[in-house]
């Protein structure tokens, strides 16, 4: 049996697979040690279990275990990097260069940087939401100390050039970190070969719990330093006080194997359910994709209805299908999509707009049910509206 | 083969009154460090430590490492990178420059070969063995064998293990082992599964033979007591060879020179002092053991007096040959200017610990390359089908 509504959010969060929650059980009752506990076993059992939780999620991206400093998610993996990098290297200078459509956590933190003296360069991107590398380099001044790029957008799913970018801040010398909140376990992520010095990442995003997340800081070529954001006993190297979340680690350290496991026949699989509903979507008369069709992650799909308001669909749909606008954390708010008003679209055409995003658990029943729907309730508005 | 003798002791004990132990390993290392492969260290579920597996900076970790694996009865894979500078479990820089991986194994005494069993039966004789343990690096939180395997120097084998395919590879690298004299790593390879094998090649315990009880022979029991040698003292005078004045030597012979090899098993790692002051009990016992297989045999005395037993051994026209000279040192000793009773036994033990090891006893810091070569640590590949 189909439950509904259809799940078509994954981007927002994912629902934690079922050997993730059941590896993460018995550490919230029976096991429930402090892994800062030295002097006991209840301690030294939660430490290797959290180690094991380090080792593959250091596994999953090409790093070593030392590298993984564990945090409560995402957010504050940015927060970290980019206050913990402007702390750290103010002596060197004082300007961070980002881009206009990254994650509101990133664009908040640049924010506050701002506020603290700080000078942050927002590159523009183009109509398909890649930004331009040799504006970047022209960006970088005496006094930059840190460039960060997402490595996937939230919302349109695009894949930012990587590599080269590291290649660019290493040239300069000059640190770099990317969120990949999105990318991980979608797509190869890895930091040997993708050559960043931070990277962001979260639990929830990969069939793991909510409330974990990680930062990988480089350790060699160059070694990383970050002012620690959260004082209070040391713990993480020194890097994030405060005791860890041994079940979510678990929990996240489980799905990064996972990911490892399943990654490229899940993705392969995913991005063929994914081309079988922007298809059926992209045949209605007036709709359109935001962003190109190559060079993004599987499971997105961000489509514009230029008759339909996508607040109106989300809301007549919301028996059948659960969908988003945009990302989570700023459907909220009424504002347009700031990714897409810098791609260049318009707010009408932003208000327009919808994220799709598919899973580890969307099924093509799921889908053959919902493109009906969502094709029916498009033509009705196109008929009200037109 | 001292710190095995005590890990064996200290495991009866820890029996005996009824406590769990662990017997942590070192079984591969990749780069340097204090202790190498090999060494070996027990902990009892009290926490007590014997034998070591650093010069003292892992103990701390494995020990908490090893109560774990007491508790969960199950082995562990540890790796420790000794390189890292920053390493916040280490606490202190080491400089050791090394990754080494310890298994610790908890010790099941209803297992008839249990690690600490097959370690009693390489003490029960003198002999060579090699010794099997194994372990899964590429999945350390997997189930890890352990030490398993014993190959004795008559072909005995002591150990199960239920893979027959593997069973047999690790046997014909045990025999190469054995042959060669040296400890072998290995990686077997059966599909995607894959298991490291540190066979390890154990001589029997050096065997010190003193001829000779004079009051000088003491300190030279004394520093073979502390590094664990089986020592004889060997003496015609009752007067001196007794057990009062060698409290601790495993043996004490009073004997007629020409009757003392009958009592004496020489191996490959059996050396002989001969320090009578008396030059008629020397020159009988040097004209027997030029005839046996001794490696290394000890003259105390000037050149001349040693010049002198040569010319005297081979007055009948019986020449020595190069290998039976090469096998005589005197005067016995580094070069260290010795001079007491106690600076001689170290000049004299440090010789014989040189050539055991066929090393040239120079100063370290003269010597270009590390102290210990790579080659011994290379891991080997070996599909199995």
């Amino acid at each position: 049996m189909m439950k509904l509504p259809v799940y078509l959010d994954y981007n927002a969060t994912t629902p934690c697979d079922p050997q993730v929650l059941e590896a993460m059980l018995p550490w919230f009752t029976e096991k429930f040690g402090n892994a800062a506990s030295r002097s006991h076993l209840f301690g030294w059992e939660a430490a290797e279990a959290v180690n094991i939780g380090r080792e593959q999620i250091a596994s999953l991206i090409g790093a070593s275990p030392k590298e993984i400093i564990f945090t409560s998610g995402a957010t504050e993996s940015d927060n970290l990097a980019i206050k913990g990098v402007f702390e750290m290297y103010a002596a060197k200078g004082n300007h961070i260069i980002t881009v206009q459509t990254e994650h509101k956590a990133v664009l908040d933190s640049c924010d506050h940087i701002e506020k603290m003296g700080g000078q942050v360069t927002y590159l523009s991107v183009d109509k398909n939401g890649l930004i331009n590398t040799e504006e970047l380099e022209a960006a970088i001044t005496g006094k930059t100390i840190l460039i960060t790029v997402m490595y996937a957008n939230n919302e349109t799913g695009l894949i930012q050039p990587i590599p080269e970018i590291a290649r660019i801040a290493k040239k300069h010398g000059i640190i770099f970190f990317t969120d990949a909140t999105q990318a991980l376990g979608k797509i190869p992520v890895n930091v040997l070969e993708d050559g960043m010095d931070l990277m962001a990442m979260s639990a929830h995003k990969i069939y793991g719990p909510k409330g974990v997340g990680a930062l990988y800081v480089r350790r060699k070529d160059p070694r990383v330093r970050l002012t620690a954001q959260m004082n209070g006993g040391n713990h993480e190297a020194g890097f994030r006080s405060g005791t860890l979340n041994v079940p979510g680690i678990i929990g996240f350290g489980k799905a990064c194997e996972l990911a490892s496991r399943l990654q490229p026949a899940e993705s392969d699989f995913i991005s063929t359910l994914r081309n079988h509903l922007e298809d059926s979507l992209l045949s209605l008369p007036g709709s359109i994709r935001n962003g190109p069709e190559n060079g993004r992650l599987p499971q997105v799909s961000n489509l514009q209805f230029n008759n339909c308001l996508s607040s109106d669909l989300m809301i007549s749909l919301n028996k059948y299908i659960a969908i988003a606008s945009g990302s989570a954390c700023s459907s909220a708010s009424p504002e347009p999509s700031h990714v897409l008003i810098a791609m260049g679209l318009s707010e009408k055409e932003a208000h327009h707009s919808l994220r799709f995003s598919l899973g580890r658990f969307t099924t093509k029943e799921e889908l053959d049910f919902a493109i009906p729907k969502i094709r029916q309730e498009v033509e009705r508005l196109n008929r009200v509206y037109s | 083969m001292k710190e095995i003798k005590d890990i064996i002791l200290a495991a009866e004990e820890a029996l005996k009154q009824g406590r769990q132990s662990a017997l942590a390993t070192v079984v591969y290392l990749d780069g340097s460090s204090y202790r190498r492969p090999g060494a070996r260290m027990l902990v009892t579920e009290e926490g007590r430590m014997t034998g070591a597996i650093s010069g003292g900076c892992l103990e701390g970790d494995a020990l908490q490492k090893a109560l774990l694996v007491i508790n969960q009865q199950r082995a562990k894979l540890v790796t420790y990178d000794t390189s890292d500078e920053e390493d916040i479990t280490m606490g202190v820089q080491l400089g050791c420059n090394g990754i080494i991986q310890v298994l610790i194994e908890p010790v099941h005494p209803e297992n008839e070969n249990n690690p600490i069993e097959l370690l009693k039966k390489i003490n029960s004789k003198r002999q060579q063995v090699v010794l099997i343990t194994l372990f899964d690096a590429a999945n350390k939180n997997n189930a890890h064998p352990g030490t398993l395997l014993l190959l004795e120097e008559g072909g005995n084998v002591s150990g199960e293990i239920e893979d027959d395919i593997l069973k047999k590879a690790l046997l014909e690298d045990a025999g190469d082992a054995m042959r060669k004299q040296q400890s072998l790593f290995k990686k077997y390879k059966t599909g995607i599964q894959s298991m490291e094998a540190f066979i390890e090649f154990i001589p029997p315990t050096v065997s010190l033979v003193i001829v000779g009880a004079g009051n000088d022979a003491l300190p030279m029991m004394n520093i073979a007591e502390i590094l664990g040698w089986d020592c004889t003292v060997v003496d015609g005078r009752a007067s001196h060879a007794n057990s009062d004045r060698f409290v601790t030597a495993c043996k004490v012979l009073v004997s007629r020179p020409e009757k003392v090899l009958e009592q004496i098993y020489i191996d490959e790692q059996t050396v002989f002092l001969l320090m009578t002051h008396n030059y008629n009990y020397d020159l009988a016992m040097l004209r027997l053991l030029v005839q046996t297989n001794a490696i290394y045999i000890g003259v105390l005395g000037p050149k001349v007096k040693l010049d002198r037993l040569l010319e005297e051994i081979q007055s009948d026209g019986s020449m020595l040959n190069a290998e039976q000279l090469g096998r005589i040192y005197g005067p016995v000793g580094l070069d260290i200017g010795a001079e007491t009773a106690g600076e001689i036994a170290i000049s004299v033990i440090a010789e014989i610990k040189t050539v055991l090891a066929q090393r040239s006893g120079q100063s370290l810091r003269n010597k270009a390359e590390m102290i210990h070569g790579r080659e011994e640590l290379l891991m080997e590949e070996k599909r199995l089908h």
